[in-house]
């Protein structure tokens, strides 16, 4: 059954055009179909894969210095960067990026949605939504620069107030101390990816379904937060795996923060695999060793990517 | 016992506004009012405290630090947004009208290039640019974030034409309407609010890349990140000058944040959950 018509002037122009060859289903309509709507995409694709493959391909050459070298070294490359000091202490900074920034934001984002959804006051939703999420359009230089000012400690901005309020004991050497640098810079994270995290939990908790089971419960006198740990929180997995996935990447491919307010000091103490990467590959040119950390990289993300994209799959061919 | 346990969540509600807005203006607020001063204020340590003595010439110098580098993301990402979101309609709609195993494929290949960390192709990208030169002009950076952006710009818009009914399609098709016919004049025109959100968000992604940017750029396509860091790290103790810089720097994507929210946010959520 026809439910709509098509507005009359574009169908007649379809109907004045659509003689001869150009039919639907004949063979030039597949091949203009094919050209129109699939050849750009392919293109991206065939070149995007083919570099990850370029580099994969890099990573067990032996290119040192600024010039390709493609001779073929097996693992070389891996085994020194498995033998490197600093490749672990890379790793264990990818972990506590991973740790302190993915499950804290989760965690208060989780809080503040569902604050949002059951407070009552006036205006406090798009107040805090405005407010929180504002970072997610500035770049990770701008906020890097501005906590830089922050976290300055001698005359920067937090112990200038702690100062002024007489909290003294709370001065810190934020950046500039060694064993705690990096969750100062996780904290920049955190602060910037508070406000999508937000909006993505809130919009997991508005299925019908789970509406009704908040209501179910709240008439069988179950507190509100027994309401979020017992009700909402087993029916929002698909919201929580999403936001998690997002998160990982994220956190495992964070570049521009270290690079811009530690510059991975004091020593390497703030180094993270992707600016060990960086360094390697555009400062001391053993371009091999770079790729090399771009696989994992790669593969790390990868492992996060496949469960995400299987259950987009799912949804989206559902 | 309702009435209670309202005025519970009423006070934490108020409470959560106070934490989260002294941890979200104070930024702001430092970056205002340091990009003020001059560099002797600041070290007086009562630059926090607004004066009337304001230093506008804080900005001129700022932008004039930063204008070339400006104008070269605004073109850059400009053209990219344009290009991705083009070809973000056209993939979008192939993945989400023709059902085939291939495209389920493709879906999977799209799904797994969209979050593909920079890194794992950067080496590759940047010597292929160099080697054609292609990194001296414009067209260079240009094409590698168009490669970055379309796997992105396809998922949104596929998730946008999803959402849009098929009944006036397949009255379109009876008329013998080919597929092209269907996307550019009934499907595409009906998806612009869909078009806007992918826009925005394709433009935000690019200005505010730094990586791909900094590995990429020569000093005549610098871009504003790249320039910032520059900044940053040319001008060590002058703060005023930082702070000056970076709220010139912000100014487009706030501008759309603040004015476009609404696609902003679509964008945001439909690019998550992915259809």
């Amino acid at each position: 059954m026809v439910l709509f018509h098509c507005p009359d002037k574009i169908s007649q122009k379809i109907r004045e055009r659509g003689e001869g060859s150009k039919e639907p289903g004949s063979m030039r309509d597949k091949i203009l179909n094919f050209l129109v709507f699939l050849l750009p995409l392919l293109l991206v694709l065939i070149i995007l894969y083919g570099m990850l493959f370029w580099t994969f391909y890099i990573s067990v050459s032996n290119w040192r210095g600024t010039s390709p070298n493609y001779e073929f070294v097996g693992l070389k490359w891996y085994r020194m960067m498995f033998r490197l000091d600093r490749f672990w202490v890379d790793v264990k900074n990818n972990l506590k990026w991973l740790v302190v920034g993915v499950g804290p934001t989760l965690f208060i984002a989780l809080l503040i949605a569902y604050l949002l959804e059951i407070s009552s006051l006036r205006g406090f939703e798009t107040y805090i939504r405005t407010l929180i999420l504002y970072p997610a359009a500035m770049s990770f230089i701008v906020t890097g620069t501005v906590w830089s000012w922050m976290y300055q400690p001698d005359r920067g901005v937090l112990n200038t107030i702690w100062r002024f309020l007489h909290l003294d004991f709370l001065q810190s050497g934020y950046i500039t101390d060694p064993k705690t640098a990096t969750y100062w810079l996780v904290l920049i994270f955190v602060w910037q990816y508070l406000g999508i995290s937000v909006i993505i939990l809130q919009s997991s908790f508005r299925t019908t379904e789970l509406k009704e089971m908040i209501e179910s419960a709240l008439i069988d006198g179950a507190s509100r937060m027994r309401i979020l740990f017992q009700v909402i929180l087993p029916n929002i997995r698909g919201g929580l795996l999403i936001l998690g996935g997002l998160l990982i990447i994220s956190a495992l491919k964070v570049f521009d923060i270290v690079y811009i307010v530690t510059f991975g000091g004091p020593g390497y103490s703030t180094d993270v695999l992707a600016f060990f990467m960086f360094i390697a590959t555009f400062q001391q040119h053993l371009v091999s060793l770079g790729a090399g950390l771009s696989v994992v990289i790669f593969l790390m993300a990868f492992i996060v990517v496949v469960p995400y994209t299987v259950y987009a799959f799912r949804r989206w061919f559902s | 016992m309702r009435s209670r346990s309202k005025r519970t969540i009423a006070f934490l509600a108020i409470i959560t506004a106070v934490v989260l807005s002294i941890a979200y203006l104070l930024p702001i607020y430092v970056m205002i009012t340091t990009s003020l001063k001059t560099p002797y204020e600041i070290t007086q340590r009562t630059y926090l405290i607004p004066s009337t003595d304001v230093h506008f010439e804080n900005y001129t110098k700022a932008f004039s630090l930063i204008k070339n580098a400006m104008l070269n993301s605004i073109i850059v990402s400009g053209t990219v947004t344009v290009i991705s979101s083009f070809f973000g309609g056209l993939s979008g709609f192939y993945l989400s009208r023709f059902r085939s195993k291939f495209s389920k494929v493709l879906f999977i290949l799209v799904g797994i290039a969209l979050y593909l960390p920079y890194q794992a192709i950067l080496i590759p990208l940047v010597q292929f640019m160099a080697k054609t030169k292609l990194a001296l002009t414009y067209a260079g950076m240009i094409m590698s974030y168009t490669f970055l952006n379309v796997p992105l710009a396809s998922i949104l818009m596929g998730t946008f034409f999803m959402s849009i009914p098929r009944e006036i399609e397949e009255a379109a098709e009876m008329d013998g309407a080919t597929k092209r016919q269907i996307f550019f004049r009934i499907v595409s025109p009906m998806a612009m609010p869909g078009y806007a959100s992918t826009a925005i968000l394709v433009f935000t992604q690019v200005w505010n890349e730094f990586l791909l940017a900094l590995t990429l750029s020569t000093p005549s396509t610098t871009t504003l990140q790249v320039k910032l860091a520059e900044v940053k790290g040319s001008f060590v103790a002058l703060y005023n000058l930082q702070m000056a810089a970076a709220i010139i720097g912000v100014i487009v994507p706030i501008a759309f944040f603040l004015l476009l929210g609404r696609y902003f946010i679509r964008g945001i959520l439909a690019g998550a959950l992915k259809g």
